[in-house]
């Protein structure tokens, strides 16, 4: 911090906050506008989000291997505990955010024509708007508390772009799933925050995880966590790491918690871009290096085996996926492992690197997929067929009809296969020499690591050569199947091919490196990494690239033998390994039938112990008062009233006998006087 | 000789005549008839036993009073029955109930 002049550190830190706030004026302002479809919506929200861009670009060229920069004011206090809030500006947290509005910018261009003709296109842009916002401060927020309320906002925009189309069912389902799943790791998260504050007496980012921070300090002793604020058993270190690792497991789709990110495909293409590349998935992989410092070395192996898991499982359930964005889904879930892998073995550096080059040609890939299924759209439209424009089988050949969509697609492919001059190639080759060396001293299991990073490159490379060749290559299949459609498709106006030149000049290696080939000379793995004699010490780093690329290159082929020229063995279809990939190993038809089943069931027995024990309870209750009540009313009624009642009779004859005498003649009452003063007369008398 | 006796036992018939009257009458005038009758039997007995008290002939005058006040009296109750008669266009008094409850 001391090698800036405090003006330039107050403009830093202004210039940081308009980028991150301008997308939140953008939402408001979109909030504020009449009408359901005002374009000015669209310009608006891409115009905030440029000026965002060039902002933390100038943030970006400030603060990129310099000191950090952390400014924060006290929010609020309860008791002695002070919370406060601020932006932290490292290494980390810049490259973010240079990274989200890099990624939104070309989405917003692209959105502006892909839903011209939504009827909801203001409120499109507003959510994109808010999308944009709670990334941006995630990734600056320096204290846990909004770390945590921009986490959930995130999960929350992401909620709302999902299920965006609302009047589809599979949308609404797919949004539910995707907020329920979340809020899974949402709890995780809580819970790791609140036992990380109670441990260091501290919500503050940069004291707790900034170099030489309270967790690095903090040591497990003799089964105690020994931190600045209290001592915990050792056991609530397992509980917090397990609570960021669900949370880092729900953002970026980690197995077992991955399954609501193929679904969230219901969501517009333009919003998936945006998801998987900048937005939704990178924060997971954010939150993990933020919290890196509190994993130990048992819970990084652990990591690694999960992320190398679920990059092999989702690269072999893209292998027989039909539906073009759900391969592209399954694609990013296999390439968010292997980060969370390159996270596991100590390769920070390459984890982030493959996060930021990984969402530019992701967004590139999901931007093509998106032209093509619109043209599809179209074609379906106008001629009114039964298809699904999102299937590849239907599709074939484009290359001719959508030159500049197939090149770009092509670009993407090719980094996310990671052959030579692409970024794809550095940040990937980076992960699998880092996981070999770190495998080489740990015996054989830890092998399993490497081995399956490298199948699943070699995956990788057949999935997105099929992908690809079905798309692309070959013949029109639509036009097989219905010889008489016509159709007029094109790769569309600027706002189409401008962000995919963007993204495709992104993909390529001159942006992150001069070398092509040494994934160490690239900026942003150099900005992160921690050891400085990284030098090229043994065979792997030569070997690995070399002997992976060479397996792609025959794999691309044979897959493009398998698909275009159709000389060679076909695969079986109905074997078991097929099946198994093609449901997706049964992940989800195992969650439908055990959890979503068993809560049911759990709720049935519930409600029937509700109707007939707690309920009948409270009948049996009811129907002994009703019983008490009607024996009390008939006591009341023959007994109490009785005897009053008695008594009036009595009252009422008596009356009645006297009032005979009171008949109200003279002479009656005369005869009376007499009669009684004849009888004194006589009784004295006598 | 007419002794004591008899000026009683008139006086108690007349009594006895004019109590009949009164209870049995169905008009106002015949009962103030009756009454006059018992007031005239009281008197004849204040007159009867006046014959032992000649010196201040207490019992002459008496019976004088009572006849003034009898007159007074029957002024009044002719009045009364005028009056009822305005009101129930009747004098029978077993139709003038209205003291019944």
């Amino acid at each position: 911090m001391s090698n800036f002049q405090p003006y330039q550190q107050s403009l830093i830190i202004c210039l940081a906050l308009t980028a991150v706030l301008l997308p939140l004026l953008a939402f408001l302002i979109n909030v504020c506008l009449p009408g359901k479809t005002n374009k000015a919506a669209g310009w608006v929200s891409t115009g905030a989000i440029l000026l965002s861009f060039v902002s933390s670009i100038i943030v970006f060229a400030k603060l990129w291997n310099q000191p950090q920069l952390h400014w924060q004011f006290k929010w609020f206090t309860i008791g002695s505990t002070n919370a406060y809030a601020g932006i932290w500006l490292n290494n980390h947290s810049v490259i973010m955010m240079l990274l989200v509005p890099a990624i939104a910018l070309p989405v917003h261009i692209y959105s502006t024509a892909y839903m011209k003709h939504d009827e909801r296109y203001k409120r499109y842009f507003t959510y994109l708007s808010l999308f944009c916002f709670s990334m941006l401060a995630l990734v600056v927020a320096d204290s846990m508390i909004t770390f945590y309320v921009f986490w959930e906002l995130v999960g929350f925009s992401s909620y709302l772009l999902i299920g965006f189309w609302f009047t589809k069912d599979k949308a609404v389902a797919a949004n539910k799933k995707a907020f329920i799943m979340n809020r899974i790791g949402d709890v995780g998260l809580l819970v790791a925050l609140l036992i990380i504050f109670i441990q260091s007496g501290s919500f503050d980012l940069n004291q707790l995880f900034g170099s030489y921070g309270l967790i690095a300090q903090s040591q497990v002793v003799n089964g105690l966590w020994v931190g600045a604020g209290t001592t915990l058993p050792v056991f609530w270190q397992y509980v917090a790491c397990g609570g960021v690792f669900l949370a880092v497991a729900t953002k970026t789709a980690q197995f077992p918690l991955h399954t609501w990110l193929p679904d969230a495909m219901e969501g517009p293409t333009s919003v998936s871009a945006l998801i998987h590349a900048a937005t939704m998935v990178a924060a997971g992989v954010f939150l993990l290096g933020r919290f890196y410092a509190l994993f130990t070395p048992a819970e990084l192996d652990v990591l690694a085996a999960i992320g190398c898991f679920t990059a092999f499982m989702a690269a072999t359930i893209a292998l027989t996926q039909n539906d073009f964005k759900r391969i592209l889904a399954y694609s990013t879930i296999s390439q968010l492992g292997f980060m969370v892998m390159g996270m596991g073995i100590g390769a920070y550096a390459s984890s982030l690197f493959h996060l930021v080059t990984h969402a530019f040609f992701k967004c590139l890939l999901f931007l093509v997929a998106g032209i093509v299924i619109h043209e599809m759209q179209h074609i379906k439209y106008d001629n009114k067929l039964d298809i699904d424009p999102q299937n590849i089988l239907n599709m074939g050949g484009l290359r001719k009809k959508l030159p500049f969509t197939f090149i770009a697609a092509l670009i993407g492919a090719a980094a996310l296969i990671g052959l030579p001059l692409t970024s794809g190639f550095l940040s990937k080759d980076g992960i699998l020499i880092q996981s070999v060396d770190w495998a080489e001293h740990r015996g054989f299991w830890h092998m399993l690591a490497p081995l399956g990073a490298i199948l699943t490159t070699g995956l990788t490379a057949f999935y997105v050569t099929r992908m690809i060749v079905k798309v692309f290559f070959g013949e029109f299949k639509l036009e097989q199947f219905h010889p008489d459609i016509k159709f007029h498709i094109s790769d569309g106006g600027w706002q189409y091919k401008l962000p995919l030149m963007l993204l495709a000049a992104c993909s390529l290696f001159p942006l992150f490196s001069i070398n092509p080939f040494v994934y160490e000379h690239a900026w942003v793995f150099s900005g992160f990494s921690v050891e400085t004699g990284l030098d090229r010490v043994n065979i792997y780093h030569t070997i690995i690239p070399v002997g992976v690329n060479i397996l792609s290159v025959f794999v691309i082929y044979g897959a493009y033998a398998v698909y275009v020229k159709r000389n060679t063995w076909s695969f079986p279809q109905h074997t078991f390994l097929f099946r198994l990939s093609y449901n997706q190993w049964y992940i989800d038809a195992f969650y439908d039938k055990v959890i979503v089943g068993g809560i049911l069931s759990l709720t049935r027995a519930a409600a029937w112990i509700d109707k007939n024990v707690i309920d009948g309870f409270i009948h049996l209750l009811t129907d002994a008062i009703i019983g008490l009540s009607k024996f009390a009313a008939w006591f009341d009624y023959y007994v109490i009233d009785g005897a009053s009642r008695v008594a009036t009779f009595i009252v009422r004859v008596t009356g009645n006998f006297i009032r005979y005498f009171q008949s109200g003649k003279i002479q009656y009452y005369l005869f009376s006087m007499m009669a009684i003063v004849l009888l004194l007369f006589i009784y004295l008398l006598f | 000789m007419i002794s004591l006796n008899d000026f009683l036992i008139v006086g108690a018939a007349l009594f006895c005549i004019g109590l009949y009257m009164l209870l049995t009458k169905r008009n106002a005038i015949q009962l103030l008839i009756g009454i006059e009758l018992m007031l005239n039997a009281a008197i004849l007995n204040l007159v009867a036993f006046g014959k032992y008290d000649k010196i201040n002939n207490g019992g002459q005058i008496f019976a004088l009073f009572a006849i003034v006040l009898a007159a007074a009296t029957t002024a009044v109750a002719l009045a009364i029955i005028l009056t009822v008669y305005r009101k129930y266009k009747t004098i029978d008094p077993g139709r003038i109930n209205s003291l019944k409850d």
